[in-house]
């Protein structure tokens, strides 16, 4: 099913920690964002096929090892001009290459409060309409 | 009818590094045009020439100089897939790139395998994307 386009923004939020999701679902919503959740791959996936997303922010820790980055890159492929923020251990090296090689445009430490995700996004072209051509959508 | 093969921009101040590049892609059926430097590769791209892919080192005349390389390639229109292949990754190169929305960052020493068919599913992205129409 194509996924429906409406005039609000919104928001999916993947990650395998109820707290986390709730906190940002809640952050997301007082900023007149609605948030759909998701806390593992098979939902995320079901949301996508559902939903248009205009930011979506993933944990690289959700279900397997890994599974964050890969699902970062289908969301890209699905939403091109969406903003893809990702909630990674850490932000070293390898942690960036992942992110470029994966089509991502921002990534936080797991340490970030919600109100600064959120806020992060609140600033991306996405959401505050002067959107840049993120990666996918540059090369197409 | 023949299929127009795509076209990569190599840059390089290695000249083994370039070459070997330049034989592995055209092996793979890509027309190649190797740079030995950011000012050579920056002259290629200001003449108009039209690249499927961009390949540049980061280390060059200057660290990080292969960044000015991406950001102008990322200006071009048609945007080419853009590539930085470099032994020299730190933070901050890497969160530069990140920024400007470079497609791909491959370290050295290369692993040639999965650089060609990361380039090859980035163009066919781009290629899918134009036939669409976007």
């Amino acid at each position: 099913m194509a996924p429906n386009r409406s005039n609000d923004k919104t928001a999916l939020i993947v990650h395998p920690d109820m707290t986390a999701v709730s906190s940002l679902q809640n952050t997301f919503v007082k900023n007149e964002i609605t948030a759909i959740v998701a806390r593992d791959l098979p939902t995320a996936l079901l949301a996508i096929t559902q939903h248009f997303f205009d930011v979506v922010v993933v944990s690289s820790r959700i279900s397997e090892e890994g599974d964050g980055w890969t699902l970062g890159g289908v969301i890209r492929l699905v939403f091109p001009k969406a903003f893809v923020l990702m909630i990674a251990p850490g932000t070293d090296l390898i942690t960036l290459k992942n992110a470029i090689n994966h089509g991502i445009d921002e990534v936080l430490e797991g340490t970030a409060s919600p109100e600064q995700i959120v806020s992060t996004t609140l600033r991306s072209p996405a959401i505050a309409g002067k959107r840049h051509a993120t990666p996918k959508e540059r090369i197409q | 009818m023949a299929r127009k093969k795509k076209s990569l921009l190599i840059v390089d101040d290695e000249v083994n590094v370039t070459r070997t590049l330049q034989m592995v892609f055209e092996d793979e059926g890509y027309s190649v045009t190797p740079a030995y430097s950011c000012a050579e590769a920056l002259k290629l791209m200001k003449n108009g020439h039209l690249f499927d892919g961009v390949i540049t080192d980061l280390n060059m005349e200057r660290d990080d100089i292969g960044l000015t390389v991406a950001r102008r390639a990322l200006e071009l229109k048609p945007q080419p897939v853009v590539v930085i292949c470099t032994g020299f990754a730190n933070m901050s190169n890497a969160r530069q790139a990140l920024l400007m929305h470079v497609h791909y960052l491959a370290t050295k020493p290369v692993e040639l395998d999965e650089l060609k068919s990361n380039l090859r599913r980035l163009i066919a992205i781009k290629d899918s994307g134009q036939k669409a129409g976007r």
